[in-house]
């Protein structure tokens, strides 16, 4: 076991705090489109001119919880930094449900409308880095302010739902923390704006590309570990949710700070 | 090519409460957590008890069966082994360990009693094996 390595990726974690998954810049090199996969999370997203020093207008958008995949118009020198918030943390953060915000992003003026502290973070910045720990402070900041903390029960439920990568029933679920299946829906769909049902493909899917991906499985080896009935069953998860099917994956990885 | 037992990692909702209960319920020590309270090592000597976020599950690549105290037991248990079993059970139990057996003489000479851990996970408190 390579402990030195788990290390520094963990006190890199550390350093995020328990509401932010990750944090990541990106900055495009060409025009075209940049897909986003439904991943059952919300981000945090700072977008400006990256050719530019100091960078002078910088963009909010805020991307609620999707259920399939949609492409994202970029220009080359287009810069993004974000963050992405862990499930629960999202009403404690930006102070509305994320189910008000199903399938849909928030630019600019209308994040504002919704959140209005979230001007803030379009004050002019030296360079990403500075964008980067804004944004960290922002979230810092406003969890502290915040009333609405998740529910203990809502957190281990959540921890159960992603550490099974999407493959525990809800039932099971339900009957593994000695609640009931509604109350299992009510934290799920609180907690991230989707149907439990809903939230666990996404999970499954997410786990199948990365068997694929990182884990360099076979199509036959990941379907199974991922929970999925056959290849097939994959294969169409595959094309519905991100576009694509499990034989020819696009380049579809976020460039994460921390990678 | 040589291989031995190295670690038993499990992974759990929160380390530092399962690291601060082994420690009240079994007497075991920590020998670190790490900051992130993602990670944690107990001092057991040549074969390290871990625990591990279950975030760090999901980081790895990993789908499991999260442990939780309601649910039934999953098929493993720890042995933790003893000088005094019939105490060690009584002061696990006292801790707030689930009781699932009190410790009983076993034919082949040793004393073995199961309680569930905060996580429900099956911990066996025996004495040595005689020999």
């Amino acid at each position: 076991m390579n402990l030195s390595a788990r290390y520094t990726e963990l006190s890199r974690l550390a350093d995020l705090g328990e509401e932010v998954e990750a944090a990541w810049s990106s900055v495009s090199d060409r025009a075209g489109s940049y897909r986003v996969l439904p991943d059952g999370r919300c981000d945090i997203i700072l977008r400006f001119d990256a050719g530019r020093r100091p960078i002078a207008e910088v963009t909010v958008v805020v991307t609620g919880p999707t259920t399939r995949f949609y492409d994202v118009p970029i220009e080359p020198g287009m810069g993004f930094v974000g963050i992405r918030l862990r499930p629960g943390c999202f009403e404690t953060v930006l102070g509305f449900e994320p189910a008000d915000l199903a399938n849909a992003n928030l630019v600019g003026p209308d994040a504002f409308a919704a959140c209005p502290d979230l001007e803030t973070l379009c004050a002019p910045a030296r360079d990403e880095n500075e964008l980067v720990a804004r944004l960290t402070a922002f979230v810092r900041r406003r969890v502290a302010d915040s009333s609405s903390k998740p529910a203990p029960m809502a957190r281990v439920v959540i921890s159960a739902f992603h550490a099974s990568g999407g493959r525990l029933r809800i039932g099971d679920v339900a009957n593994m923390h000695a609640i009931s299946e509604r109350t299992v829906q009510r934290i799920v769909f609180g907690a991230t704006g989707l149907a439990p049902k809903t939230f666990a493909a996404i999970l499954r899917f997410h786990r199948a590309l990365r068997l694929l991906q990182d884990h360099r499985l076979s199509p036959a080896d990941a379907a199974l570990e991922a929970g999925f009935s056959d290849q097939a069953h994959m294969s169409r998860v595959f094309r519905r949710m991100g576009g694509f099917s499990p034989a020819r994956l696009p380049d579809v990885t976020l460039v994460s700070l921390h990678d | 090519m040589s291989v031995r037992l190295g670690y038993t990692i499990l992974y759990v909702a929160d380390v530092e409460a399962t690291v601060s209960f082994y420690e009240a319920a079994f007497g075991l020590r920590r020998k670190f957590i790490h900051e992130s309270n993602l990670y944690a090592e107990m001092d057991t000597g040549e074969t390290t008890l871990s625990f591990a976020g279950e975030a760090m599950a999901e980081m790895n690549g990993l789908a499991i069966r999260a442990n939780r105290r309601k649910d039934l037991a999953a098929g493993f248990e720890l042995a933790l082994v003893f000088s005094d079993p019939r105490e060690a059970y009584g002061k696990a139990v006292a801790a707030g360990a689930t009781p699932v057996k009190p410790p009983e003489n076993k034919p082949w000479g040793q004393v073995v009693g199961y309680v569930r851990d905060l996580n429900g996970c099956l911990v066996e408190i025996a004495s040595a094996m005689p020999g």
